[in-house]
């Protein structure tokens, strides 16, 4: 888990400041590099079909990519938490009835709806993003309304009730502090789910646009120039699951240890 | 049993008029029509195809009309492919993408039985250890990536397998697309089936197996390995749901005529019809896998059969 969180913190830090570094820009032609092999022409990781460095180009993917993926994330943990909380909370009908939600929810295929969404509403960014997380909020409603479900019972949350302190009060100070770890967790699980249907789209031609580019645009144009320049997929594949497996890891950790 | 198939039927339809409302009014709100081509249209011809095609009618009779047509197994014609139905074209490729679902099933389970068992055989060795990280990695591997990887590897460089269409239906060309759907399902069973055989590996009735001298492999697949299948049962019905979703990437990928395609082009084009269709046609495989796995779930362990 040690070495998945230094390989993400290293990923992170390269695609925030790697490409000011770089002598190329991400978008800047070089027509003496065009599929350049790596360690040629001045490119350490090559160039693709239009002589673009690869390098750079693969950082500023994972800029975007991660960037949507975390967003998105975030729109999942808020509707999530508030969704399995309340549910949790109130318990009953409420709860019978928002759960029987979640569960109708859970027969949609996402990944057509996102595609759906992102051919409707054209490429905004923002609105892909906001969509991805309204359909990926589901299973963490299922995990903190199972968690509220057991800290309802612990006695500090009782013993708060006894004290007089409302609904309100309770959910705030003592139940969602506590719902912290377990929520961080799937948040992290959340991020390759949503990586992967960003991904998608955009490897279809319906995500981001050029010249601006994501790892799943990367992964497309390597796969259709692989024949004659298998870097141009390695490259940007490799990255794309570099950051998939150590996600997948840390959080997987992160779970085993905070749930209740 | 049959009350526990009876309470999920009665969530099912309802889900299914749902989604099927939903992405209706979805499809309906979005900017842009099927009519909208290059050139456009002169008024007169274009209201008379919205009215062919009714198109021009009150959203809920529009709704109304369309969901009492889908009883009868009629999803319309389709916009684009004129001359077609969306039946007619879900019939052509939804074959295609059932036996890649179906054969990238069985392949994920074989693979990630195999390895969920072995692990647990030797849990906490080295074995045990690298296989399930080996496990984890190929649950996070996009099938996007790993199908590209996969015709790069076995297709191009080794040349030992063709790599897109279906020839005149040689399975050669089945090996890859099914092997880079069923990777990452193969994973998850993996774990699921290693963590529930640990888990019953420690109880009682294992020991007094053992205890009674029982060959190690009788006591794991005798004993130990139905009950340790709850769980993967139960992952049936979102393994079900990832293999469909999935079957979209690799017959892109893979230029397989299936039914993810068309849903692709249909949306590109903005096929209403085709499109509503599919994801229909989807949403009810789904929840029927769901309903399968509950069913699993029921005769693997007859605690919850009640």
């Amino acid at each position: 888990m040690r070495i998945a969180l230094a390989i993400l913190a290293a990923i992170i830090l390269a695609a925030l400041i790697g490409p000011m570094l770089l002598p190329w820009r991400y978008d800047a032609i070089d027509w003496n590099a065009v599929r350049a092999a790596p360690f040629t022409a001045g490119h350490p990781l090559g160039a693709d079909g239009v002589g673009r460095d690869l390098l750079a180009r693969t950082l500023v993917g994972t800029r975007v990519t991660l960037a949507v993926a975390a967003a998105a994330a975030l729109v999942a943990l808020l509707i999530g938490v508030a969704w399995g909380a309340v549910a949790g909370w109130m318990g009953g009908k409420v709860d019978e009835a928002m759960m029987r939600v979640v569960d109708a929810l859970y027969a949609l295929p996402f990944m057509f709806v996102v595609i759906l969404l992102m051919v409707l509403f054209g490429r905004s960014i923002l609105l892909v993003f906001l969509g991805i997380g309204a359909v990926e909020w589901l299973t963490m409603a299922r995990v903190v309304r199972g968690q509220v479900l057991a800290l309802k019972q612990r006695p500090f949350v009782l013993a708060a009730e006894a004290a007089g302190a409302g609904p309100v009060a309770i959910v705030a100070r003592h139940v969602l502090p506590n719902l912290a770890g377990v929520a961080i967790a799937y948040l992290l699980l959340t991020v390759p789910q949503v990586v992967m249907i960003e991904s998608f789209p955009s490897f279809l031609g319906l995500g981001v646009q050029e010249p601006l580019t994501s790892l799943g645009i990367l992964v497309k144009d390597g796969a259709d120039d692989m024949d004659v320049a298998p870097h141009a997929l390695l490259v940007p594949g490799g990255m794309l699951i570099a950051i998939l497996v150590c996600l997948l890891i840390v959080g997987e950790r992160l779970r085993d240890r905070f749930t209740i | 049993m049959l009350r526990l198939l009876a309470r999920r039927m009665m969530t099912a339809l309802p889900t299914l008029a749902a989604i099927i409302i939903l992405s209706f009014l979805l499809m309906r709100v979005a900017p842009g029509g099927p009519f909208d081509g290059e050139r456009a249209l002169d008024p007169e011809t274009r209201d008379a195809l919205m009215a062919a095609y009714g198109l021009d009618r009150p959203l809920p009779e529009q709704i109304a009309l369309y969901v009492g047509r889908i009883v009868q197994g009629d999803f319309g014609p389709s916009l684009v492919y004129r001359d077609f139905t969306v039946t007619d074209l879900v019939a052509q490729g939804l074959p295609v993408s059932l036996i890649l679902g179906a054969l990238a099933l069985i392949v994920a389970l074989l693979l990630g039985l195999a390895a969920g068992l072995s692990a647990a055989a030797q849990a906490g060795s080295g074995w045990d250890r690298a296989l399930m990280l080996g496990m984890t990695m190929l649950t996070a591997f996009p099938t996007f990536v790993t199908g590209p990887l996969l015709v790069l590897v076995f297709g191009l460089w080794a040349g030992w397998l063709p790599v897109s269409g279906l020839g005149d239906g040689d399975p050669a060309h089945l090996v890859l697309p099914v092997i880079a759907l069923a990777l990452p399902v193969a994973g998850a069973i993996a774990k699921l089936s290693r963590a529930g055989l640990a888990e019953i590996l420690g109880q009682d009735h294992i020991r007094a197996a053992r205890a009674r001298g029982l060959a190690p492999a009788t006591v794991l697949i005798r004993h130990a390995l139905r009950p340790a299948l709850v769980p993967v049962a139960s992952y049936l019905g979102p393994a079900a749901a990832s293999l469909l979703t999935g079957a979209v990437v690799i017959e892109t990928i893979f230029a397989l005529p299936g039914l993810g395609r068309y849903f692709v082009q249909g949306a590109l084009n903005r096929d209403y019809p085709l499109v509503l269709g599919v994801v229909t046609l989807y949403a009810a495989l789904i929840i029927l896998f769901n309903l399968i796995a509950d069913l699993v779930y029921g005769w693997l362990d007859p605690r919850i059969r009640g």
